[in-house]
């Protein structure tokens, strides 16, 4: 700038707008550095602002996809339990269908007290096929009521997969419907049970083997569900940690973005009030000196 | 032109501040924490807790909104009994500009000297520039006739009132037609032109905010609205109650008012439409499908993205335009301002001079003395 001829007011009111124009720089670092954050406001940085609000947005999401798997792990945590307890249980019927089998060895009163354990291993089961989960049996389907095989042996359950979102576009169901597993009404393992308890009481060998067929033929579905209960386990587990580490690297980019680097923030603040004192001096130095100072 | 930016951006801003993103306290937070409410009923359909709370967290949206809107509103308010309030200023600086044109004129006829009434007309002219983007013309005879929009305000000793020709009542109310001024003279009534030819200024920075930034901010918010209350309406009536009923309407929207009219129409909270079977069946698919419905999150991201846009433009267009009246000024002030130094030698030039006068009458006295007192030595 070619500067022809300098008045005092030229001086003065540049001075004073320089003096503005840092001291906003320094409101400005002021905030950053108070607040923590560089964007305060969408102006700052709009496209910032965007970027933060989708962020927050998945943030939110993988949080609660995070929360969802943890709700369907409880879910299949019990139905895995429930199934291994109902594995075993099964196959100790069998066990005593096994031993009732044996004619030879055994009294009908022996068969008596082995088909009375049969019973109470029915009733055990019953207990299985109703366990439940936060109050909602877990075999049965969608139902509202807290059940899901009456006392007979049939489901009342309502059918209807219970699901859980755990990523985007990706739902897991956590139930499994109990007639996968336990059968329902005459085809139940209640029915087995009942029928391999008439046949010890009744000592008809024919009806017993034939039990043990049907008990072995239980098992491998029991077992079956379990594995498939247990595979989708694995991936609503994996789904979940899925959603925990996104969720970190997340927070950590929208940190980037909103947040303000406190180291580099104030070396920009020391800068600054250098940079506004020297603006005070210099304007203290011009301001001053006239060429009446000097004639005296 | 900077009067105009900085109004504008001081208003703008002001919204913006409302805006309260982004952050965890803004709509775009609720909007989320209404989703997530969804999705943990979806967990639990058959519990009250859950439902209680995707009723609360739709309260909670229901109401960000409405406040926001609420700010805009207020905003549109104040600045239209600003409008009123300029538009009397700048009628007050024209009937003043015009006496001193009549001041000026007589005072000069007589032969005096102005300067004082002169300083005055300009600084009033400059406030018409700023409050109006007037813009003076010197006449030939030195009578300021100033424009405001192309139309001529004061001409000579005769100032013309501006007033709202329509768009703002007195009281500063919207009367619903679009804002447009007039000026009444003894020359005619000429309603203003609209837009970046009418008022400039500050009068023309809260015009067009009025008219364009405002309105569109709010219609940005209503349709926002207009949209969580319509998908999500939707989507519960594709499901079933607590009670095994179709769901009903969540939110309330009139379409006519906006998104102020948004309310939460539900009160007891079975009646939220969280199964997708029919019966009272604890399935919560239609809860996670609500909870994925509707674009509102981004439109709504889209409009806090625009508002911020424009501030920041506004700011560096500020900025700029005060540097290049900086310039402007420093150039001026090259040409027509007082430098003590200047003057100072000035000064000191006339000293010398005077005391170099005062130095010959010395030599001028000491030559009479000798002439006088010397060389006459008949008497001695």
């Amino acid at each position: 700038m070619t500067i022809g001829r300098v008045t005092q007011r030229m001086l003065t009111e540049g001075s004073l707008a320089n003096l503005q124009r840092n001291l906003g720089r320094m409101a400005t670092l002021q905030e950053q550095l108070s607040s923590g954050r560089v964007i305060n406001r969408p102006s700052d940085n709009p496209t910032g602002t965007t970027a933060a609000m989708r962020i927050r947005a998945s943030v939110s999401d993988q949080t609660q996809y995070a929360r969802n798997a943890q709700d369907g792990i409880g879910w299949l945590t019990q139905i895995d339990s429930t199934l291994d307890a109902t594995t075993s249980t099964v196959r100790r019927a069998r066990d005593l269908a096994i031993q009732g089998a044996n004619t030879g060895a055994l009294g009908q009163q022996a068969r008596d007290a082995l088909a009375v354990e049969v019973e109470g291993i029915r009733e055990q089961l019953l207990g299985l096929a109703n366990a439940s989960y936060l109050e909602r049996p877990v075999f049965g389907g969608v139902t509202a009521g807290g059940r899901a095989y009456d006392a007979g042996g049939n489901w009342v359950g309502v059918p209807g997969s219970v699901d859980r979102r755990v990523a985007d576009g990706v739902v897991v169901q956590v139930d499994v419907d109990g007639r996968t597993v336990f059968g329902d009404g005459a085809s139940s393992v209640f029915a087995e049970l009942d029928a391999l308890a008439a046949a010890l009481r009744a000592g008809d060998t024919a009806a017993i083997g034939a039990s043990i067929d049907v008990l072995r033929a239980r098992e491998d579905t029991v077992t079956g569900a379990r594995a498939v209960a247990g595979t989708r386990y694995q991936r609503i587990e994996q789904s979940g940690l899925a959603a925990d580490d996104a969720k970190i690297s997340l927070e950590n980019s929208l940190s980037t973005i909103e947040n303000a680097d406190l180291a580099e923030t104030t070396v920009h603040l020391k800068l600054q009030e250098v940079a506004y004192q020297a603006a005070l001096a210099a304007t203290a130095r011009v301001m001053q000196p006239s060429l009446l100072d000097f004639l005296r | 032109m900077l009067a105009y930016l900085s109004t504008s951006r001081t208003i703008l801003a002001r919204v913006e501040a409302g805006v309260g993103e982004p952050g965890p306290n803004g709509v775009h937070a609720a909007m989320l924490d209404l989703r997530n409410a969804w999705q943990d009923l979806s967990l639990n359909p058959g519990g009250t807790a859950a439902r209680q709370q995707v009723l609360g967290r739709a309260e909670t949206l229901a109401q960000a909104l409405r406040m926001q809107v609420g700010n805009v509103t207020r905003e549109e308010a104040d600045q239209r009994v600003h409008a009123n309030s300029l538009v009397s200023e700048i009628d007050t600086a024209a009937s003043g500009l015009a006496a001193l044109n009549h001041d000026i004129l007589v005072t000069e006829q007589n032969g005096t000297d102005a300067g004082v009434l002169r300083d005055r007309r300009d600084q009033l002219a400059l406030r018409l520039a700023e409050l109006a983007g007037a813009v003076t013309t010197i006449e030939p005879d030195g009578q300021y006739t100033v424009a405001v929009g192309g139309t001529t305000l004061v001409q000579g000793k005769e100032a013309g009132a501006l007033v709202v020709a329509s768009g703002i009542t007195p009281a500063g109310d919207a009367d619903g037609s679009a804002i447009s001024y007039r000026v009444d003279a003894s020359w005619g009534s000429t309603v203003l032109p609209t837009g970046s030819a009418g008022p400039g200024g500050e009068l023309g920075a809260v015009t067009e905010v009025l008219t364009t930034t405002l309105p569109a901010y709010r219609a940005g918010l209503d349709a926002v609205a207009a949209d969580l209350a319509a998908s999500v309406n939707a989507q519960q009536a594709a499901g079933y109650d607590a009670s095994g009923a179709p769901g009903v309407p969540l939110f309330t929207y009139d379409p006519l008012v906006g998104a102020a009219s948004l309310q939460v129409a539900i009160t007891d909270p079975a009646q939220l439409a969280a199964s997708s079977l029919p019966g009272g069946a604890l399935d919560g698919g239609n809860a996670d499908l609500l909870s994925r419905v509707g674009t509102y999150p981004d439109a709504y991201q889209r409009l806090v993205n625009g508002l911020g846009t424009e501030v920041a433009a506004l700011e560096r267009r500020t900025a700029n335009q005060a540097s290049l009246s900086g310039a402007l000024d420093d150039a001026r002030e090259q040409q027509a301002g007082v430098s003590l130094d200047e003057e100072t030698v000035n000064m000191v030039a006339a000293q010398r001079a005077y005391e170099a006068a005062a130095r010959l009458m010395t030599t001028l006295d000491e030559v009479l003395d000798t002439l006088i007192n010397r060389t006459g030595l008949v008497g001695r």
